[in-house]
């Protein structure tokens, strides 16, 4: 907090003969550590994140605040001068520290540095929380309690200062003083023995009895130099105390509910560095929620309470309820499966006259159970989300026992599931970015996308594509020459497997198997890295652990021994994030490289090699940002357009001059096929740049104010604005595209260039997904499962779009997807079970009970717009259809549109245009 | 053809709730009642957590396993019900629904007033099994979708017109206004008033004449569930061709002894051909020689204002042996007309050719589109508001399936090959 020049962009790390391979190394030459090291956790975990300057700037007046409240709730006088004081005083007491630190007064403790626990300038997960943490944070706690020495000219100081008991509310009574026997102990710990009433310690309510007193601002204390440490303390301010717990005790609910301003700002960051409190969030979270992991296998002999619960969370009055029926859910899980022979999915129960979904995953002897409210969360999203945490703690700690059975791993659970329940409960505050149209997109859209077994992936254009593809090979081949083995005279510590790139939270490149990038979006997917990515720049972002791959440890039982056999090595997940990108690297130690001892953590030359390796790309995002914007997939209308003139557009399409223009050149193309989709591709072609021009500005007339987009454009401005669409020349279109440049974008005006120059190029691109003359098509996800991918209309694309009606069909859209998506997954489980059952007999002789299953599901919905004020004529009417197709062969691959009523549509026929060429 | 395997079987259980005290248990396997029971001890501890559950105020609805859902529920705090169901593609609402179809159907047989007051465990278990017969219609497969769509299976009768006047006239002659016309289970003409009938009886009155074994003429004691829970009134059938019965809903008279063949014979004697005509209907719903195009293969058509719905999936008689081969759905039936060697009808001539309506249950598969029909569709809805899963195999074949719910409150559903 004192130290505001260290937020820049970290250079990477010089890398000259010395400083080289390991941690340690660098440790010794402490000038040239890396600012994340210090963060670096006793089991080698890492999780840096600091974000951009600008960023911070507008992040940093937040904390401020929140001490603000904080303490005024208790001293309201002195609450003025202290944030102006504290300037003055702060670096007072660095010194000092600075001072007893020349002299060798304190034994080197552990570097942490001052600046990471009031969150802005360097956040620093698992450090500023005192919940979470291993041993390091396990026995040490920091508690922030206000100290104000003015205080002693109140109470007449006595004859030996007790300072510690006056200023700060803790009693500690010394052996000597009881014992009188000697000496006074040389460097007796601070043992808290009694708390004062109404003392700092005991208002903050994190000081209990038998903690060890070790630190005061990172100055270690002992009972023979607390006195003068405290002496040193000018004026009132905060002081961060350091206690050591006796006992690595979970903490109960003792934590005092403190009520924090939340700004939308930076919710994200704090929640994800776990900065707040874990109960005081979910207060907010009224609805019963709970996570449970029971044991089915009850010692009898030991009738302890609860002792079936190896673990819950959130630990607050929302579960209570929940928590006490689970005789329900052990029962059921019992009975049904011994009645039914398989396993218990799902449950419902009313509560409190809300209805909970209660999903179970049962492993071995064990119970997973999540329970949310059905009005949130849908029950296939239940199912989904539960198989999700369960891949991505298995992806972190191995299996779920590992993961819930260690004592050490509950404060990072803690704050897994808090991220858990808070994307699932309030979607609205994970999804910030700059314009609400987008944020509204991902929040409707997370409820399909996040369950989809692939990836975000944005098509690029091909040159861009191999400039990735070598730029990621360079950091793959290891060849770097820290890392050559014959310049360290050692084996390399690791293996790079393979890497991904992601854009903003669009992955643009992998070269990882599938299993493998899956979990790791789904990894990020749970720590919110990627919708960050997409909306903050990250100044710096490092995330190190070691994980356990499925793909590579568990092989599939079938290998034969042609199959390469994977080493028994261990694996290690390096995310490097820089401005937008988040590069994630999977790293193999054993194998070819040199075996993995102990807990290692992040090495520094890894790092900087990634981070150099995104350095590379910074003149490529420019390029992906203008793909992002014009994605090459299908052209979308926006549903708003249809309500408002269904008439005239027609119209107005086939009799513009540039379409007849365009007849006459199609002539050059060979066959009339071609002819055809070139004509019709061109019309909607040209269309195209008209959602992004009525967002702008209408009409060169109407002026180039109306950034902020109006969500209803009216019938008329729209038909007017796309019969200019259709006689416009090049001319007007730059001249418009100029215009233009007043939007927020940068990139609009290359774009609508570029879109000029290679006009005729793009046409062969421009994809039209739907038949007949109109471009009726309104959004669409389809899913590769092979490649494990999946593409949708970017944010830019349904940006552009707007629309208030559309913004509501898209919530709709997804909705019906995942209920559409539930029976697929049915049917795709009856469709494996039949496989195992054919299996036995070789001829399908139940012809009958192979009807079932779901290839395709329709759906027809109607709308019309919601604040009709025209009394006279009824509202107008529009119907749409979503439509969900699965495929099974050459490959699975899943399709859902949405499109307009008016054209008969085959799904089959869409999906070959969708898929075509969209490899990884 | 028909056969399931163990997988799909469904278990009803019915338990007193204060004490625990199961009052029946029915069960069904591939559609036919069987004797599979569930073993005590389970029947115990499924009432158990619902029990536990409740004196925690948490109300548990339902449980899924992989393969088999459980849905709990408690009338009137004295009667719980308990479903289980491995049937392939059963849904929560599906299973609700038909809980609430079996609590009227126990209403209609012995009245709210003996299941909400239990005084005598033993008496009441017997009363019930009285309705053991309509409820194992609910648990097997029925050609009819009332259960699950909540409107009376209708059929379109030939000369409609003259088949509704002449039921009126028979009305009026035996002074009661409600008499309805039904074809196994579905109602081919009836009064004004029996159209009122509250929302289950209007379901479970044809639903029960239609699952009642045959017989010429009936004088049956129901209560209705809506109307009149605690007064029963009586239900008097006459059969006046085989699976073609006249039911008339009347309090203490007239009496059946009334209703003479005379009677009948005068009013119905003349409409011989078309009542005759009418018999296919049972699982065709649609006359002979209905303009329809030939691909539609199934139809489900609802008025949810009017409440009646239309269902078929043998909408043409040469395609009614192809969607015998193959076509199946959601839910797999068994032909209704139970197999009695002696068809017993009051019309005399009938009774020399009752062997002409044998044929009409050849046909045995059918498909029934529905998922789930929500009564108010609303543009918005966030559920589909009309799902239509599709079977393409062997013929392939592509969803059109069609939503009309504007102004009259009208739903259809198609199935269409693809070519």
């Amino acid at each position: 907090m004192f130290q505001g020049g260290k937020n820049s962009i970290p250079k990477p790390a010089p890398r000259n003969l010395e400083d080289l391979d390991s941690v340690q190394r660098v440790l010794l030459h402490s000038d040239l550590e890396p600012e994340w090291l210090d963060s670096v956790q006793r089991n080698g975990e890492l999780f840096y994140l600091e974000l951009s300057e600008d960023e911070e700037e507008s992040l940093l007046p937040e904390p401020q605040t929140v001490n603000h409240v904080r303490f005024s709730e208790k001293e309201v006088i002195i609450e003025e001068d202290d944030s102006r004081e504290r300037k003055k005083h702060e670096p007072t007491l660095k010194r000092f520290t600075k001072i007893l630190k020349s002299k060798r007064l304190l034994p080197k403790r552990y570097h942490k540095k001052n600046s990471n626990d009031n969150g802005p300038v360097s956040i620093l997960k698992h450090q500023s929380n005192q919940k979470t943490g291993v041993t390091v944070q396990q026995r040490y706690k920091d508690v922030t309690v206000y100290i104000n020495p003015k205080k002693l000219t109140v109470i007449k100081p006595r004859e030996q200062l007790k300072l510690l008991e006056v200023l700060v509310g803790i009693i500690h009574q010394s052996k000597w003083s009881w014992r009188r026997s000697g000496k006074p102990a040389d460097g007796e710990r601070l043992v808290v023995h009694g708390l004062l009433p109404g003392g700092s310690a005991m208002k903050s309510g994190q000081v209990l009895v038998g903690d060890v007193l070790v630190a005061v601002n990172d100055v270690d204390v002992t009972s023979e130099n607390i006195e003068r440490v405290l002496s040193c303390i000018p004026g009132p301010m905060q002081v961060k105390l350091t206690f050591e717990n006796a006992y690595a005790v979970k903490k109960e609910t003792t934590q005092p509910k403190r009520k924090k301003p939340q700004s939308s700002t930076n919710d994200l960051v704090k929640l994800l560095c776990g900065s707040e409190a874990d109960g005081t969030q979910h207060s907010s979270l009224g609805a019963p929620h709970i996570i449970m992991y029971l044991s089915l296998q009850l010692q009898s002999e030991v009738s302890k309470e609860e002792q079936e619960i190896l673990y819950h969370y959130p630990v607050s009055e929302a579960s209570q309820k929940l928590k006490s029926v689970r005789g329900i859910f052990l029962t059921l899980c019992d009975m049904l499966e011994s009645v039914t022979g398989t396993p218990v999915t799902s449950s419902s129960l009313h509560l409190n006259g809300k209805q909970i979904h209660v999903a179970f995953l049962k492993e071995s002897d064990k119970l997973l159970l999540i329970g949310l409210p059905a009005e949130e969360v849908p029950l296939p999203q239940l199912r989904n989300m539960i198989e999700d945490v369960t891949q991505t703690l298995k992806f972190m700690y191995g299996s779920l026992d590992s993961a819930f059975c260690q004592v050490e791993n509950s404060p990072r659970l803690d704050h897994f599931f808090s991220l858990f329940f808070q994307r699932a409960l309030q979607p609205d505050k994970l999804h910030l970015s700059a314009s609400p149209s987008a944020q509204q997109y991902d929040a409707a859209s997370a409820v399909l996308l996040d369950s989809l077994p692939g990836v975000r992936w944005l098509t690029l254009p091909q040159e861009l594509k191999v400039e990735l593809d070598t730029v990621l090979s360079d950091l793959e081949a290891a060849d770097f020459e820290e890392l050559s083995e014959d310049y360290c005279d050692m084996r390399r510590l690791y293996t790079i497997l393979g890497s991904s790139l992601f854009y903003k939270g669009y992955l643009v490149c992998s070269h990882l198997p599938k299993d493998d990038v899956v979990e790791i979006a789904a990894y990020c997917r749970q720590y919110c890295l990627l919708p960050l990515a997409a909306k903050q720049r990250i100044g710096q972002l490092i995330v190190w652990r070691e994980v356990f791959p499925r793909h590579h440890l568990q092989p599939p039982p079938d290998s034969d021994t042609e199959v390469f056999p994977e080493p028994e090595g261990r694996y290690f997940l390096l995310i490097v994030g820089l401005r937008h990108y988040v590069l994630c690297v999977l790293l193999e130690a054993g194998g070819c490289s040199s075996k993995a001892i102990g807990n290692p953590g992040p090495d520094c030359i890894y790092v900087d090699q990634v981070r150099t390796t995104l350095h590379q790309l910074e003149g490529v995002d420019s390029r992906i940002e203008e793909r992002l914007a014009s994605s090459p997939g299908p052209c979308l209308s926006c549903a708003d357009w249809f309500l408002a003139a269904p008439r005239e557009k027609a119209d107005s399409l086939t009799t513009s001059p540039i379409l007849s223009r365009l007849q006459g050149s199609a002539k050059t193309a060979t066959s009339p096929t071609c002819r055809r989709t070139f004509f019709s591709d061109y019309s909607f072609k040209a269309r195209k740049p008209s959602p992004s021009r009525s967002s702008g500005g209408c009409e060169p007339g109407e002026g180039g104010e109306g950034v902020g987009l109006s969500p209803h454009t009216t019938p008329d401005a729209v038909r007017k604005q796309r019969e200019a669409d259709g006689s416009e020349d090049s001319m007007a279109l730059l001249k418009l595209a100029r215009k233009k440049s007043t939007l927020p974008n940068p990139f609009h005006l290359g774009n609508s260039k570029k879109e000029l120059s290679e006009k005729d190029v793009e046409v062969y691109n421009m994809m039209k997904l739907t038949s007949g003359p109109e471009n009726t098509l309104f959004h669409y996800v389809a899913l590769e499962t092979v490649q494990g991918i999946f593409i949708t209309p970017t944010h830019e694309e349904v940006a552009q779009l707007g629309g208030s009606v559309h913004a509501q069909l898209i919530r709709n859209f997804h909705q019906c997807c995942l209920s559409i998506r539930a029976v697929f997954q049915q049917t795709l489980k009856e469709e494996r079970r039949r496989a195992l059952r054919g299996g036995d007999c070789p001829e399908p002789t139940d012809s009958v009970s192979s009807l079932t299953p779901v290839k395709e599901h329709g759906v027809l919905f109607e709308c019309s717009p919601e604040n009709w004020t025209d009394e006279k004529k009824s509202p107008p009417v529009m119907a749409y259809w979503v439509v969900g197709r699965l495929f099974l062969h050459p490959k699975p691959q899943e399709l859902y549109v949405c499109f307009h009523d008016s054209v008969t549509e085959i799904a089959i026929e869409m999906a070959f245009k969708l898929f075509f060429g969209l490899t990884l | 053809m028909g056969d399931e395997g163990p997988g799909s079987t469904v278990h009803l259980l019915c338990l007193a709730a204060s004490s625990g005290v199961p009052l029946f248990c029915r069960s069904s396997s591939g559609g036919a009642p069987s004797r599979q029971q569930l073993p005590f001890s389970v029947i115990g501890s499924l009432n158990g957590v619902h029990m536990f559950g409740q004196n925690l105020d948490v109300q548990l609805n339902s449980a899924r396993t992989e393969g088999t859902t459980v849905v709990w529920k408690s009338f009137h705090d004295s009667i719980t019900l308990i479903l289980l169901s491995s049937e392939e593609g059963t849904s929560e609402l599906s299973l609700e629904r038909t809980l609430d179809m079996v609590f009227g159907a126990m209403v209609l047989i012995v009245g709210l007033e003996e299941l909400t007051n239990i005084r005598n465990v033993e008496r009441l278990k017997k009363e019930l099994r009285a309705s053991y017969c309509l409820i194992d219609s609910f648990l097997g497969n029925s050609e009819l979708t009332g259960d699950l769509t909540q409107c009376v299976d209708c059929v379109i009768p030939p000369e409609g017109s003259l088949m509704q006047e002449t039921l009126l006239g028979f009305a009026e002659a035996t002074g009661t206004a409600f008499v309805s016309l039904l074809v196994s289970g579905r109602v081919v003409a009836a009064t004004e008033s029996w159209w009122r009938l509250g929302m289950p009886e209007a379901v479970l009155l044809p639903w029960l004449v239609g699952s009642l074994p045959p017989q010429a003429a009936r004088d049956y004691p129901v209560y209705l569930p809506h109307g009149s829970p605690k007064v029963p009134h009586r239900l008097l059938t006459l059969t006046l061709l085989r699976g073609l019965e006249l039911c008339l809903l009347c309090g203490p008279r007239p009496p059946l002894g009334q209703l003479e063949p005379q009677l009948l014979e005068r009013w119905w004697q003349p409409l011989l051909e078309p009542l005759r005509a009418c018999l296919p209907l049972g699982p065709r719903a649609l006359p002979e020689g209905f303009p329809l195009h030939s691909d539609i293969l199934g139809l489900l058509l609802l008025h949810l204002e009017l409440r009646r719905c239309l269902f078929t999936v043998e909408p043409s008689p040469d395609k009614g042996a192809q969607g015998s081969r193959g076509t199946r759905a959601c839910r797999e039936r068994r032909g209704c007309s139970p197999p009695s060697p002696e068809a017993q009808s009051l019309l005399p001539c009938a009774r020399a050719r009752h062997g002409v309506a044998a044929g009409g249950s050849a046909a045995r598969a059918a498909a029934a589109p529905v998922d789930a029909v929500s009564s108010e569709p609303h543009p918005w809805a966030a559920k589909p508001c009309h799902p239509h899963p599709t079977s393409p195999y062997p013929v392939p074949l592509i969803t059109q399936g069609q939503a009309v719910n504007r102004r009259g409150n009208i739903s259809v559903s198609l199935f269409i090959h693809s070519q």
